[in-house]
């Protein structure tokens, strides 16, 4: 009894510190789904595609299942002659839940496995709730592994905002134009160089592209 | 070289012998006598003014100063006249003037008995002066070659190509440019440019074609620049082209300079002084060009100011497609003209679609983009399914060979529609049921734009776009339950361990006990006191027995066994055995 009562204390600070990391993120006044949704679809009356594609793409990382974001977007982008990205079978995989739910799940599998591994020395002989408990931790830190796998590119996307915007052979105003972006295409971030990123497009190529003429989905603080 | 010293000593003496001779005549006042020669010059070009003084006291005359002309002398020379017998001494100071802007200069008299001299200097590439023939030989002056003019005494001409015909307004049409620079004469400084502003001419090429040929015997250095020139209003027009150069000039009249002629190379002529570097606009010969009006009569009221010969071609990029999916249609323009001012609405108004206003590219088939092909791309979305009928498509352009307007079709298009059961149909930008779109008093509806409504913003923010579990922040909480169960899992095994020590330590503590107790039997039975005793011993020094009286007696006769030959009977040997069972049980 006097080895586990050090254990519980360490327990309620652990769960003590976590509503505390939540309550204060929950205070913070930042990004909303609904509010980048209502941004988006302005851009769009205002014939703003590149800005619309932009405000869509960021709601759909804090609601990747909302329906309205997925059909605007797809919208404006047909409206705009910019292909659809296709849709994979892994997309699903992120429209389960959003992100901060996954989060909670990736936690949650963590304690499960944890709980498991103390119950196989506390109490050696209920095996099997024991395993049952751990398997189901793996699958759900499985889960959400997979999860950030998924999202990881989108995080190093960019929407162009500019009309015609071209891509240039070397990181700077002079360089040869390679190609021309439309706007609201969205590209891969690559590499970074002054005031020139390097994109990739879905078709392949690559080229030198201002700052000023694309916005990342995930801003760089 | 002998005998050209002895010459030229001789000449001395001979010039000495004639200043004694003159004696008489040295005490004649000075003559001043100026003449400029021509009167009349280009800018960019050089006159002569000779200044011949002869009689007493010839002393070097002081050269005028007048506000834009440049004086600098090239020349001297001394001459004796022998006149009734009298020698007369006279000097001759060969003056270059060059102008540095255009206008009527007055040269005030060396000597205050002089008249003035008038010097009338033209703008460069202006026509030939009155008075003045081309093929004068004056220094720099214009010159027609071939029917090129020639500017700067034919270091370099600029001439403009253009069709022989009247052309349309907004009709775009080719021209040629060339600037001809003589080879170590000229250097081109910047682009030519349009003389007249109701003209439209396409950016020129910095990179220019160039090729060398040969007009009137000289070499030359031809810079040609191919492009589009547009007149934006009717009219009879005088189209030239002006080009600022760079050139080297004679610095003397052409007449008195056979010998540059003769060094032929520029680096010769440059060493030996006969030429000098201008900067000047030279001007091309003028091309009258007609431009006509477009007829108003039988005007399209789809023409777009479309001029030259067109066809087109339509295509859908799909013959079927399910309500609601977007297609496009697209217009193929190609031909010859002004393709900037081909365009297009395609369709407006469809019945059972929704039409967004067309997107245009063009693909050129020529350097200058008079021919090639125009793409037109208009999204089209079906409302209803079923089999529709897409009107073929019409375009008007005026054609300036035929002298009138012409309108040509693409053939009609024929696209099936299969029932939608997407969500992004055009009359069903519904929320779905659920959603905070569906019954929120902000929901604002926008089915006529195509886009769902907006939502309500209730939920909180956040501080970033990543998922939380990429954001350090967040992975602190995984990171110390990990290490909080790492440490009571620790914990929980270290204290395991220690228990299962323990009981071994236990189990093989009672094996020695045992064994000890079966030993003491032994020595027992055998009548061994001392190995008796020693065993009782070894097994209280374990730290099993007590410190006690009895304890004390058994040690007391540990060592009477040993040292005293001590003999205790069975049944103290029995006791004794009974003693230390008790005490190590």
């Amino acid at each position: 009894m006097n080895g586990r009562a050090p254990l519980a204390w360490l327990v309620i600070g652990f769960l003590c510190m976590a509503c505390r990391i939540q309550a204060v993120a929950a205070e913070e006044t930042g990004y909303s789904a609904a509010a980048l949704y209502n941004s988006a679809n302005a851009y769009a009356r205002a014939g703003k595609p590149g800005l619309a594609v932009l405000n869509y793409e960021r709601a759909s990382l804090l609601a990747p299942a909302d329906p309205d974001v997925n059909a605007n977007l797809r919208f404006v982008r047909e409206s705009s002659h910019v292909a659809a990205e296709p849709q994979r079978w892994s997309d699903r995989l992120v429209k389960l839940a959003p992100p901060a739910v996954v989060a909670w799940l990736g936690v949650a599998g963590v304690a499960m496995m944890g709980a498991g591994l103390l119950a196989g020395l506390l109490a050696p002989r209920r095996r099997r709730p024991r395993r049952l408990a751990m398997v189901a931790g793996a699958a759900l830190v499985g889960f959400t592994l997979s999860n950030g796998l998924v999202l990881w590119p989108k995080l190093h996307e960019a929407v162009i905002l500019s009309e015609a915007t071209p891509a240039r052979v070397s990181p700077v105003p002079m360089g040869d134009p390679l190609f021309v972006l439309p706007e609201a295409e969205t590209v891969r971030i690559t590499a970074e160089h002054d005031d020139f990123v390097l994109v990739r497009t879905r078709a392949g190529r690559a080229g030198w592209v201002s700052r000023a003429n694309l916005a990342p989905v995930v801003p760089r603080r | 070289m002998g005998t050209r010293f002895i010459h030229r000593c001789g000449l001395l003496a001979m010039i000495a012998a004639s200043f004694l001779a003159a004696a008489p005549a040295l005490a004649v006042a000075p003559l001043v006598n100026a003449t400029l020669e021509p009167s009349q010059i280009a800018l960019g070009e050089s006159a002569q003014l000779t200044i011949t003084s002869s009689g007493k006291g010839m002393e070097s005359p002081k050269l005028p100063e007048v506000a834009g002309l440049e004086f600098h002398i090239v020349g001297q020379s001394q001459r004796i006249q022998l006149i009734n017998g009298a020698a007369l001494a006279s000097s001759s100071i060969i003056v270059r003037i060059t102008p540095q802007t255009a206008g009527v200069f007055t040269i005030p008299g060396l000597t205050p008995n002089s008249s003035p001299l008038v010097l009338r200097v033209a703008p460069a590439g202006s026509p030939a002066l009155p008075g003045k023939s081309s093929g004068s030989g004056a220094p720099g002056m214009g010159s027609s070659a071939n029917g090129i003019r020639m500017v700067a005494d034919g270091a370099a001409f600029v001439r403009l190509i253009l069709p022989k015909r009247d052309i349309y307004v907004g009709e775009s049409v080719p021209l040629d440019i060339e600037v001809g620079l003589r080879d170590g004469f000229g250097r081109l400084n910047t682009l030519p440019t349009l003389v007249g502003g109701d003209f439209t001419l396409n950016n020129l090429s910095h990179q220019p074609e160039q090729a060398p040929r040969v007009i009137d015997g000289k070499s030359y250095m031809v810079l040609t620049w191919h492009s589009v020139v547009a007149a934006v209003k009717p009219g009879k027009f005088s189209l030239s082209v002006e080009s600022p150069v760079t050139v080297r000039i004679r610095t003397r009249p052409q007449r008195d300079s056979m010998i540059d002629d003769m060094l032929g190379d520029p680096f010769m002529q440059n060493f030996f002084g006969a030429t000098v570097t201008k900067d000047i606009t030279a001007t091309s010969t003028p091309s009258e060009l007609t431009v006509l009006e477009l007829p108003v009569e039988g005007r399209p009221p789809n023409f777009s100011g479309a001029v030259g010969s067109f066809k087109i071609a339509g295509d859908i990029s799909s013959g079927a497609a399910a309500a609601g999916d977007p297609l496009t249609l697209r217009m193929h323009v190609a031909g010859s003209g002004n393709f900037d001012r081909v365009d297009s609405t395609m369709f407006e108004h469809l019945d059972q679609w929704k039409t967004y206003p067309p997107k245009s590219s063009f693909k050129a088939s020529d350097a200058l983009g008079l021919k090639g092909e125009k793409i037109f791309e208009q999204p089209l979305i079906a409302s209803k399914p079923g089999t529709h009928t897409l009107p073929g498509l019409a375009f008007s352009y005026f054609d300036p060979g035929a002298h009138r307007y012409e309108t040509v079709h693409s053939a009609p298009l024929k696209v099936t529609i299969s029932p939608s059961l997407a969500d992004g149909s055009l009359n069903a930008p519904q929320a779905p049921a659920g959603t905070a779109s569906s019954a929120g008093p902000t929901a604002t509806a926008s089915s006529n734009t195509g886009l769902r409504p907006d939502h309500i913003a209730t939920e909180a923010g956040t501080s970033s776009l990543a998922p939380p579990y990429l954001q350090p922040r967040f992975l602190a909480i995984p990171s110390l339950l990990a290490l909080t169960i790492a440490g009571g899992w620790l914990g929980l095994r270290r204290r395991a361990s220690d228990a299962s020590n323990a009981r071994g330590r236990e189990r093989g503590s009672s094996k020695d006990i045992n064994r000890a107790l079966k030993d003491m039997e032994s020595a027992a039975r055998a009548g061994d006191a001392a190995s008796f005793f020693n065993l009782a011993r070894s097994a209280l020094e374990t730290g099993r027995g007590g410190e006690n009286e009895d304890v004390r007696r058994l040690l007391a006769l540990a060592d009477e066994a040993n040292y005293a030959a001590l003999r205790p009977t069975h049944e103290e040997f029995e006791t004794w055995l009974q003693f230390m069972r008790g005490r190590l049980s």
